[in-house]
């Protein structure tokens, strides 16, 4: 509400995307990238962000998240590839000309400029006169709630304020293209929902395509248009968070995606139960199976159930309406979260296997079952 | 009780310390109000019978010193300013840019640090007379205008900035040139004091240099003027520190102005993380 409230005319000028402007769309080509010329960090990338989306990417510690967002600001040049903004091939355009606003995962603020010298630093480099910027820069600072904070320098603020000020930072030169480097990490549970809430807010406000790195799917799940799932330099999905859960196009995004964890066995561990329901030829090829926790159920679904496997109850336990399982088949765990009858320790009971929230993987972990089989 | 003796103690340490040594600068001072025969008498006083304000009066006569503190200002603050500023860009381009041969011109210009500075007087010295520096302002400045003492000092403090904080200014659209200026100089405020403070100091004492380099009266500076006192008849104490109490007062301000930043600097290279 704020970001657009009373905008100073100069503001406009200074800001390179004009409300109504074509906000970007961001392009990567077959790109590499290496940083010592030996390993290879990031594997072949091939996506588009499209114009004015949130694409969260989404994976894993050391995974290469933070490069990819490097590579888009222009702070990092490819090993090989290229980059597009729109059209128009940036590959070879430095960090200053790409005028992205970004919030690194450690703030990355002025230790000896103010909170509001902080904010106002990226408007004071495009020579916006200093009461414009200083009006914007309040402004701002209001947004992300640390207009109390104006004159403390960064080192008296707390985690959280600091990630705050960071975030203000960014947005004040209005880019056409936002990068967040797990702007959230740091603060409490409560301040966190309502910031990413706020973000996703100014996001749909300002149309401002917006590139939110997480390693929190829940993160993930609720603020974006679009879920980029990275594992070890590579693209494992890229699609909306329903897609991400109901579709994973392999092993890892299913274990990735999903809380509880998905429960996952050997195909081995299976005696004949699924001879006669799955395809004889995809369970030739099949090697990993995964059951997502509610997709077993203790009574019968009719068409929704896929087989019935026999199983012992080990431990149930009941957490606000839900009343989990943890039951053992054939040897191996397996956990349900769709008790419904009241069961006893040790008891033999026989669940109902779900079509939905099934999958079996090959032995490079794609699926080639359950799902779309087209998603 | 324990508590208090350890606290006796300390301040008594603490205050043989400064006694011991403020006693040079206070011999100096006392000197400079003596008679001429107090100046020599043994066992020495150290108040004199009656304070011999004249001999800062006579000590100014003996010499054009006005002439000579324009000097020494002109020369300190020349180099002063000159060495800071390229070091500060040396330093910048060892710890951030990326050239070829850098590691290799790093480690030929830290060789450079380990020869005695006594060695370079004449090689610097035939170096300007073959210039036709000799003799001139050019002489008392030029040398001094590089330092990779300063250089070196810097590129410690300038590497401790996270990478981060580049990176940053880089996206809000500064340039190397605003980052360094902007960004990099603040942050290393207390670091680059410290080398400001004692590039005064080493340039305002010398003595060694401007005197081989000048000969004309109207080139001296202050230490090299306080020859002025010492003559074959022998030399005059009083008016000696006399005139070296005029000499080092700057420096007495120059230092009770900075000393918060000249002990930070020293204390602390580095950021808070
Ligand atoms: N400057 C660098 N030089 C060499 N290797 C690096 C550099 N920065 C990162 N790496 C390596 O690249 C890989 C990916 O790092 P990156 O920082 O992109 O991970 P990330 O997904 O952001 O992880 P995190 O969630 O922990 O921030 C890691 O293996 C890391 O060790
Ligand atoms: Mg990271």
């Amino acid at each position: 509400m704020l970001y657009h409230i009373d905008r100073p005319t100069s503001y406009i000028v200074v800001g390179n995307r004009l409300k109504g402007a074509k906000p970007l769309e961001v392009t990567f080509k077959d790109v590499t990238l290496s940083y010592d010329g030996k390993r290879e960090i990031l594997h072949h990338l091939n996506f588009t962000i499209p114009e004015g989306t949130l694409v969260s990417i989404l994976g894993p510690s050391g995974c290469g998240k933070s490069t990819t967002l490097m590579m888009i600001s222009g702070l990092l040049a490819p090993t090989s590839g290229k980059i597009f903004f729109g059209d128009q091939d940036v590959t070879k355009k430095d960090a200053l000309a790409r005028k992205v606003g970004m919030v690194f995962q450690n703030y990355a603020l002025y230790p000896h400029l103010s909170v509001l010298e902080n904010i106002e630093f990226p408007l004071k480099m495009a020579k916006v006169p200093k009461k414009d910027r200083k009006k914007k820069a309040i402004e701002l600072a209001k947004l992300v709630h640390i207009d109390d904070q104006l004159d403390k320098k960064p080192g008296a603020l707390s985690g959280g304020q600091q990630q705050r000020v960071a975030i203000a930072r960014a947005l004040a030169k209005e880019p056409s293209l936002l990068l967040l480097d797990e702007p959230l990490s740091n603060l409490d549970a409560r301040l966190r929902i309502e910031m990413r809430q706020e973000i996703r807010r100014i996001q749909q406000e300002t149309g401002v395509t917006t590139i939110f790195v997480t390693h929190d799917q829940d993160e993930a799940l609720h603020i974006s248009d679009h879920i980029m799932v990275l594992n070890q330099g590579q693209i494992q999905q890229f699609s909306s968070a329903e897609t991400l859960y109901d579709n994973p196009s392999n092993l890892f995004v299913s274990q990735f995606i999903g809380e509880p964890v998905i429960n996952t066995l050997d195909i081995t561990d299976f005696d004949r139960e699924l001879e006669g329901h799955v395809d004889a030829e995809i369970l030739q090829r099949a090697k990993k199976v995964g059951i997502r926790p509610e997709a077993l159920q203790d009574h019968d679904t009719g068409s929704e159930t896929l087989t019935t496997i026999a199983t012992k109850v080990k431990h149930s336990e009941k957490y606000g309406r839900e009343k989990n399982a943890l039951l053992d088949f054939h040897g191996k765990p397996l956990l349900t979260t769709e008790m419904r009858a009241e069961v006893a320790d040790e008891q033999e009971l026989p669940l109902y296997l779900q079509r939905h929230g099934f999958y079996l993987f090959d032995e490079n972990g794609v699926r080639i079952f359950g799902g779309d089989q087209d998603a | 009780m324990k508590l208090k003796v350890a606290m006796v103690l300390r301040y008594v340490i603490l205050i043989l310390g400064a006694v011991i040594m403020l006693m040079p600068f206070l011999w100096m001072l006392s000197t400079s109000l003596k008679t001429q025969p107090e100046t020599v008498k043994i066992p020495p006083i150290w108040i004199p019978k009656q304070l011999q304000f004249s001999n800062y009066v006579e000590a100014f006569k003996q010499a054009p010193f006005f002439q000579y503190f324009i000097n020494s200002v002109i020369v300190t603050s020349i180099t002063t300013i000159g060495q800071l500023f390229t070091s500060i860009l040396a330093a910048f381009a060892f710890s951030r840019l990326n050239f070829y041969g850098k590691n290799f011109l790093f480690v030929i210009f830290l060789g450079t640090m380990m020869v005695p500075g006594e060695m370079l007087i004449i090689p610097n010295f035939v170096t300007l007379s073959q210039l036709h520096l000799v003799n001139t302002y050019g002489a008392l400045i030029i040398p001094w205008l590089a330092s990779f003492f300063t250089v070196f000092t810097l590129r410690q403090t300038f590497q401790s900035v996270p990478d981060q904080i580049y990176y940053a200014a880089k996206i809000d659209g500064a340039s190397d040139w605003h980052y360094l200026w902007h960004v990099l100089v603040p942050i290393s405020k207390s670091t680059i004091t410290a080398v400001t403070v004692l590039q005064v100091i080493g340039s305002w004492n010398s003595f060694m240099w401007p005197l081989i380099v000048t000969n004309s009266e109207n080139l001296r500076t202050l230490p090299v003027g306080l020859q002025a006192f010492t003559s074959d008849a022998g030399t005059n104490y009083a008016w000696l520190m006399a005139a070296s109490t005029f000499v080092i007062i700057p420096m007495v301000i120059l230092y009770i102005f900075l000393q918060k930043y000249i002990i930070a600097g020293i204390s602390k290279t580095g950021l808070k993380g």
